[in-house]
């Protein structure tokens, strides 16, 4: 088996001495043994360049900057929608959405590590995305699988950057177009005798490169090189044969339908956090076409998915998020496109912990600010940590002797959007 | 047929002066057939109409009663009524000339949702509509009387009739052209304008046939090869040879992130007139003969354009700009957050000859 994309890959040393993802290093014992207990997952569907809020969570129909389409009533009385969400109005009594979102960058390239970070302070170190944050809080699940899967269009590979100071193992496995890594599977002219030597072949050489090397690098060679060997066991999941008739129909063969559906077979499989990207969403021109198309092709799968969750009984356990680097212009320009506005837009969220079939939060009849307490996304990693049961207020990151906040101290958990 | 310097010498679009400015972002503006009125129609639910008959412009009431976006504007020959549709699925007929205009008779469910597109026979007797449902619909013009509906493969992006009105033409979102007997809702064949159409969602947003001289060619307005992640692409109007369907030229304009052409007309002696919106901030106007290698005219000395519409007269043009910049994050004006606007520019062809 090849190894998944990174030059520290090149060699591994498997240590599992740390215990689980080397939580205990980081946290207080108690803490650490209560997590591993917890089998809470996530799956974030990250929109990226940007969604529009008012052709989906927060329409304002007929008005200045409301654009074309009509809102549509959900499951919910009172609730209404975007009709490009006709599908996701059937599972609103599922769903939360938080339309008082303001955030602090309009561009995405400190926008979109600022959003998945969570916008800590700044303490001169990289915070992990969100998923290396849960990756590490939470570990594996029982079951072994990978903590952190990353389903996107173009290439895969392992994704270390997403880590930041978490050191690289708690990285991203990268499932490029939603296929396995490279070579996954074993050669069939290798007998398993001979992958035997073969290993333990590769182990004496990770043992001489990790000579004289940090620690966290060589860990993270190896770790990766397990990561994909776990996969091997449920290479069914990248089996097209396996996928029914009618979940293919419901969840569409477009691209992100089919990531959408993979992402729930990997969460059925056992996977802590499972990022589904699609891309293409920053529509400066043309945002109406584009979201007549986009947001229809959001809109068939996730409400598959809710439902699908809902009906296997795991969304209790499964907290899903919906959101971009920033919401979309109120003022349409004049390429008929809607521009980058951090200050007033909408974050979608369902499963655990989280309140069902509300909105919290409310834009002005305008659709340009927010009417009231506006929210950051560092309010929203504290809600979404102690939705998963992750006790922030009890803890925080060691780095290397440097005390970190898991989440920005200044923001606090929304109430009204927890359970 | 003229050459290009000629062409220039004779059509060379000059501005008046006479700008009408309004407040809020327009799709289309149009001279009436009798040329005394100006009509847009807007992103905010109104038909706004200007007297154009003396020295002064002078605003008159808005036709009052759509929703949301009102994209489709066209005029009913023989009458001194427009018919309009919105993004809600409202058609509606008006007597433009009525000092406070009420519907003649509208539908608020003509479709289900965005219609994109209305055309009207050369006789006056039928609307087409067609929009996002997928759907072609045939009305009377005189009472709203639904005549013919048939299923399209494709959102209807652009609709018109052909000169000699036996024949509606429909563009759809993948580039597709198509001729239709709208008596028998049958289709008659497809012309292939697949160039235009990327990423879901581009399609042909114009089309336009010759005028009644020489009811020969067909044009089809819209954008090709986008670049980057603006969705927008190169300016392009397509000319299409109309008994053959084989495409005579392919008028591009600027750069592949600029946008759409968003409106083409024929004048009268032959040459396609276009405009279409560009990045940053400029739109480019162009006058191009099919004939002709390159354009005898092109400017992008305004804001990005949106419609034209030649005069009875022959001599001068509306055209109609957005003016809404693009820009990311908080802009405010006096602390106050400011949408679009528009103008429309009245510009006078160079030469003296009138159609």
């Amino acid at each position: 088996m090849q190894t998944l994309g990174t030059p520290i890959l090149a060699s591994a040393v498997w240590a599992q001495s740390s215990g689980s993802l080397g939580l205990r290093s980081f946290l207080q014992p108690c803490v650490a043994d209560e997590l591993a207990k917890n089998d809470k997952q996530v799956l974030l569907i990250w929109l990226d360049g940007g969604m529009s809020q008012l052709e989906s969570w927060d329409p304002k129909p007929n008005t200045e900057f409301g654009g074309p389409f009509r809102a549509i009533p959900t499951s919910v009385p009172g609730i209404n929608v975007c009709e490009l969400l006709q599908h996701t109005a059937k599972q609103m009594h599922h769903l939360a959405l938080l339309r008082s979102v303001c955030t602090q960058d309009n561009s995405h390239s400190a926008g979109v590590a600022r959003i998945n970070r969570g916008d800590p302070k700044n303490r001169g170190v990289d915070y992990p995305f969100l998923g290396s944050a849960v990756a590490k809080l939470l570990g594996p699940t029982s079951s072994g699988m990978p903590p952190y899967l990353w389903i996107k269009p173009y290439s895969g590979g392992f994704k270390a950057s997403d880590a930041g100071f978490l050191g690289a193992k708690y990285g991203a496995l990268a499932l490029g177009d939603g296929k396995p890594p490279d070579n996954l599977l074993l050669n069939k002219t290798i007998s398993p005798e001979e992958n035997e030597l073969r290993n333990e072949l590769r182990q004496k050489f990770n043992n001489r490169y990790a000579v004289g090397r940090r620690k966290e690098w060589t860990e993270a060679n190896s770790y990766v090189y397990e990561l994909a060997k776990k996969l091997m066991d449920r290479r069914d999941l990248f089996n097209e044969s396996s996928v029914t008739d009618k979940d293919r129909e419901r969840y569409g063969t477009h691209e992100l339908g089919r990531h959408l559906l993979l992402a729930r077979r990997t969460l059925e499989t056992g996977v802590r956090f499972v990022k589904v990207n699609s891309y293409h969403w920053d529509s400066h021109g043309d945002n109406f076409n584009a979201s007549d198309s986009l947001i229809r092709q959001f809109d068939q799968p996730f409400a598959a998915l809710i439902e699908d969750l809902h009906e296997r009984r795991m969304l209790d356990n499964v907290l899903v998020i919906v959101m971009s680097e920033f919401g979309r212009t109120p003022k349409i320009n004049s390429h008929v496109g809607r521009d980058h506005w951090p200050e007033a837009w909408s974050i979608a969220m369902a499963g655990a912990g989280i309140q069902r079939g509300v909105v919290v939060g409310k834009t002005n009849d305008q659709g340009t600010f927010v009417d009231g307490q506006p929210h950051d996304i560092g309010d929203l990693f504290h809600t979404w940590f102690k939705a998963l049961g992750v006790p922030q207020d009890m803890m925080e990151y060691d780095n290397n002797g440097q005390p970190l906040p898991v989440a920005n101290e200044e923001c606090s958990p929304i109430p009204e959007l927890l359970a | 047929m003229m050459n290009n310097a000629t062409l220039l010498a004779q059509y060379e679009p000059r501005p008046t002066g006479k700008v009408v400015e309004y407040e809020r972002q327009l799709f289309q503006a149009r001279f009436s057939p009798c040329g005394s009125f100006l009509i847009a129609s807007g992103y905010d639910a109104t038909i706004q109409r200007w007297d154009m008959r003396g020295d002064e412009i002078k605003r008159l009431n808005p036709c009052l009663g759509h929703h949301a976006w009102v994209q489709c504007l066209s005029f009913i020959p023989g009458t001194e009524r427009n018919v309009s549709a919105d993004s809600w699925g409202q058609i509606a007929v008006w007597q433009y000339t009525d000092k406070t205009p009420a519907p003649v008779w509208k539908n608020e469910s003509a479709h289900d949702g965005w219609i994109r597109a209305v055309a009207v026979s050369p006789d006056g007797q039928l609307l087409a509509t067609g929009g996002n449902d997928r759907v072609i619909r045939i009305w009377s013009a005189t009472d709203g009387t639904l005549q013919k509906e048939w299923s399209h493969p494709e959102k209807v992006f652009s609709l018109c009739f052909h000169p000699q009105g036996a024949s509606l033409i429909s563009g759809d979102l993948k580039g597709v052209i198509r001729e239709w007997d709208p008596a028998a809702a049958t289709m008659r064949r497809e012309i292939d304008a697949r160039v235009l159409y990327q990423l879901d969602k581009i399609g042909v947003r114009r089309s336009a046939t010759s005028g009644q001289t020489t009811r020969k060619q067909l044009a089809c307005a819209g954008q090709k090869t986008p670049g980057g992640g603006f969705s927008t692409g190169f300016p392009c109007v397509l000319v299409f040879n109309w008994e053959t369907g084989q495409p005579i030229r392919e008028m591009q304009m600027g750069k592949n992130d600029d946008g759409f052409a968003y409106d083409a007309i024929f004048h009268p002696s032959g040459f396609v007139m276009a405009t279409s919106c560009a990045f940053p901030g400029k739109g480019f106007v162009w006058c191009w003969t099919p004939a002709e290698d390159k354009a005898f005219y092109e400017s992008n000395s305004i804001t990005n354009g949106r419609s034209l519409s030649l005069h009875p007269d022959g001599r001068r043009i509306a055209l109609l700009v957005s003016e809404s910049a693009n820009a990311n994050g908080r802009q405010l004006v006096d602390g106050v957050y400011q949408g679009g606007s528009a103008k429309i520019h009245i510009l006078e062809f160079s030469g003296q000859d009138t159609v």
